[in-house]
């Protein structure tokens, strides 16, 4: 007796951008780019107790080109903010930016000369984590929101 | 001898009293003042001198006494290591006028020379290569001058609203020849152009110039480095710091010295605890503390976990960069474990300002030591996994062994201190040598290294974890119990339950917290082992609450400046061995 393929004669029946978002949402590739102590936190995120990867996330690119996400994980200096620039502009679309901490917020507990009170005057920013530094538990949440907010469309 | 003034006609009768009285505990620690045209003369016999033999220079800095003349103080500090001695060279000069170099005695002068001049706009006669190090280069004025202002941007409330200068446009105004906008547009260009420095002229006669960062994953952090290859092999290196400059000495000038503290705890992100206490101990020496034994117990114990947590993190990704991926996760596990004891203590898992001025903020918890004697049982068990994963491994041993050499002589040229300096055979630790915090009751090793490559730096960072772990254990053991702060309310906070029944207490509170305490004019400086080096402040007071200039010696800075002679004539891929080997940490760097 032949059995029916199961997988032939299923069908799956959605939007076609609700399923590109879906699949967005799912596979972000972070950029690996640290600037300071934030970053030490984001790699304690990626790391076994708190393991990034159950968000579709472990895979940390050091190449502005192979990734989508952009956590901006440390003070920005000024010196800094046009690589941070370059390095936005080199990211493939779709892209989003999280600002982790005080800091890449609004430059945190610093008030100086030396840096920019907030990343998002250089690059637009999707997610504002809090904290000095977040917990990554705070960073995960920043990135679940993240995705909740692709699954429910950006505008393009 | 102390307090003399040396100038170039008595600078050889100096050496001479000073050769004579090498074995009195007055040429311990001196401290002495110098005309700035006798400095080429005094630096060269000082290090030339056998007998003398300072052979390290910890730092140069500057103090901008605004309103005197001469305006500046220099303020150098020389180390002979052999002898274990301490020599402090004051010099002054005016804004206009020029100091000679000695970047071609100590190597490291050449990074510390370019900083003063960065910071305080005074120029070095002779220096090789005097640009700035860490603002960007179209930057006008010098930051740390008094009558630079501190930049940032203010709070808004409703008194201020309106009044407040949007950060763009102070930054606009600071940036020659652009604005702000333009600067973010063009400004990779402008630092990379001018941070190539002298390598630019190699590629003149052929040398391929690559540039590695400051986004790249084995710089640990914003470091650019610059390349100059001849084929696959590394000709020469250069470096572009400043990446994550955060004017931290300038801001401290501006807090109170509990409110600055909060600020140490993010200059080495790796090690917060380390810098707490570096800070405190140079406030209490102004101070003039006794600090109480629990306090001092509970910071060893507590400076060590951070030591074993630092070297962790150094471990687990300092072994990545070079393809050992499996160390990171198993490094992580065990910090954690550490995180959560800071955790317990203080509230926070990194910036906890847990080791406070006068002792410690809050007493040591309940479950504290049960937490970190669990860490003392399993900790062993998991170093000897490392060891299995790597210190055996024939890919590791490959990578590792014979790459980035560094001599004894080159080592201590440079200022290295710390792991890289003990790997190069010289088992020189503050901890030892200046013992501070009651580190003398403790018995450990200083483990060293003989070829002082990758390997052996590998080796004694291992080592130093285990140490560090029979300190904790000594430590934790023989924990003190009564006070935990020194019960002076004038500058430590009174316990909570005096609130309610002292109106004195409750006005020492209040003065305390927004006001701080006055600190007695005069400087200090305490070398602390930090897991990088010899880390310390140098604290100049005007006998106000807040510091007058806060300087700190950051052993990464120095350390990092061996980098070219321990790449040059490796491959490109042994860059991020040795870069890992390092263990820089570039808040450190940039402060």
């Amino acid at each position: 007796m032949d059995k029916p393929n199961a997988n032939r004669s299923n069908i799956l029946l959605v939007k076609l951008d609700d399923f590109v978002r879906w699949a967005e949402s799912s596979s972000l590739w972070p950029l690996s780019m640290g600037l300071a102590c934030c970053a030490i936190e984001m790699m304690a995120t990626a790391a076994s107790r708190f393991d990034i990867a159950r968000f579709g996330m472990e895979l940390f690119r050091p190449s502005p080109r192979q990734a989508d996400l952009m956590i901006v994980a440390g003070r920005l200096s000024l010196k800094m903010a046009p690589v941070i620039r370059r390095l936005y502009e080199q990211m493939a679309e779709p892209k989003w930016v999280v600002s982790m901490g005080a800091c890449a917020s609004t430059s945190g507990v610093f008030s100086s000369y030396a840096l920019v009170n907030g990343c998002d005057k250089v690059v637009p920013v999707d997610v504002y984590v809090p904290g000095c530094p977040p917990n990554p538990e705070l960073l995960l949440d920043g990135l679940i929101k993240l995705q909740e907010k692709i699954r429910h469309g950006k505008p393009r | 001898m102390n307090g003399e003034i040396i100038t170039i006609e008595n600078v050889e009768q100096f050496i001479n009293r000073l050769e004579e009285n090498t074995g009195t505990s007055d040429a311990q620690d001196m401290d002495v003042r110098a005309e700035p045209s006798a400095l080429p003369k005094l630096a060269e016999l000082l290090n030339k001198t056998s007998a003398l033999n300072y052979n390290y220079l910890s730092d140069i800095t500057a103090v901008d006494c605004l309103g005197r003349s001469p305006r500046f103080e220099i303020v150098y500090r020389l180390y002979s290591i052999p002898a274990n001695r301490r020599l402090w060279i004051r010099t002054q000069i005016d804004a206009d006028a020029e100091l000679p170099t000695v970047s071609h005695i100590w190597q490291n002068a050449d990074w510390l020379e370019r900083e003063v001049y960065d910071m305080f706009g005074i120029k070095f006669a002779g220096h090789p290569d005097l640009r700035r190090i860490l603002t960007p280069t179209p930057w006008i004025g010098h930051p740390l001058r008094k009558d630079h202002p501190l930049g940032g941007e203010e709070v808004q409330f409703t008194f201020n609203t309106g009044d407040i200068i949007p950060q763009e446009e102070f930054l606009s105004e600071h940036l020659e020849g652009m604005d702000f906008a333009s600067y973010v547009e063009n400004g990779d260009k402008i630092e990379s152009e001018a941070g190539a420095g002298r390598l630019a002229k190699l590629a003149e006669e052929g040398k391929l110039i690559v540039n590695m960062g400051p986004q790249h994953p084995s710089t640990h952090g914003v470091l650019r480095v610059i390349l100059a290859l001849e084929g696959e092999n590394i000709y020469d290196v250069g470096m572009d710091i400043g990446y994550v400059h955060t004017g931290i000495e300038k801001t401290s000038e501006s807090l109170i010295y509990q409110q600055a503290l909060t600020l140490t705890d993010r200059i080495d992100y790796v090690a917060p605890i380390a810098n707490n206490l570096a800070w405190s101990l140079a406030v209490e020496k102004l101070l003039g503390l006794d600090i109480p034994e629990r306090a001092q117990f509970a910071r060893v114990i507590l400076a060590e976990l951070t030591r074993i947590a630092s070297h962790l993190v150094w471990l687990g990704t300092s072994a990545l960069d070079i393809g050992a991926v499996t160390p990171f996760l198993y490094t992580f596990r065990e910090r954690e474990m550490l995180l959560d004891i800071f955790e317990l203590a203080s509230g926070q898992r990194m910036m906890t300002s847990y080791i406070n001025i006068g002792g410690l903020r809050y007493d040591i918890p309940d479950g504290f030591a049960e937490a970190v004697k669990h860490f003392i049982d399993i900790f062993p068990e998991k170093l000897d996994e490392y060891h299995k994963l790597l210190t055996k491994n024939p890919i590791w041993i490959e990578r590792t062994r014979g790459i980035g050499a560094l001599s004894l002589k080159d080592a201590l040229n440079c200022g290295a201190s710390g792991p890289v300096l003990r790997a190069s055979g010289l088992a020189w630790d503050v901890r030892k040598v200046w013992p501070y915090s009651s580190y003398e009751r403790f018995e450990f090793d200083v483990p060293t290294g003989k070829y002082g490559d990758v390997y052996d730096r590998y080796l004694v960072r291992m080592e130093e974890m285990r140490q560090s772990l029979r300190i904790v254990e000594q430590a934790v053991n023989n924990l003190p119990g009564g006070a935990w702060r020194v019960e002076d309310y004038k500058l430590a906070l009174p316990p909570r339950d005096k609130l309610d029944k002292s109106m004195e207490a409750l006005i020492h509170h209040f003065l305390v917290s927004t006001e701080g305490f006055p600190v007695p004019s005069g400087d200090a400086y305490i070398p602390t082992e930090g897991p990088r080096g010899e880390t310390g402040f140098y604290i100049v007071s005007d006998g106000g609450a807040k510091p007058y200039r806060a300087r700190m010696r950051s052993a990464s800075f120095s350390t990092l400046q061996s980098l070219p002679i321990m790449a040059r004539g490796h491959m490109v891929a042994d860059m991020a061995a040795i870069l890992g080997s390092i263990d820089m940490i570039m808040g450190e760097v940039d402060r």
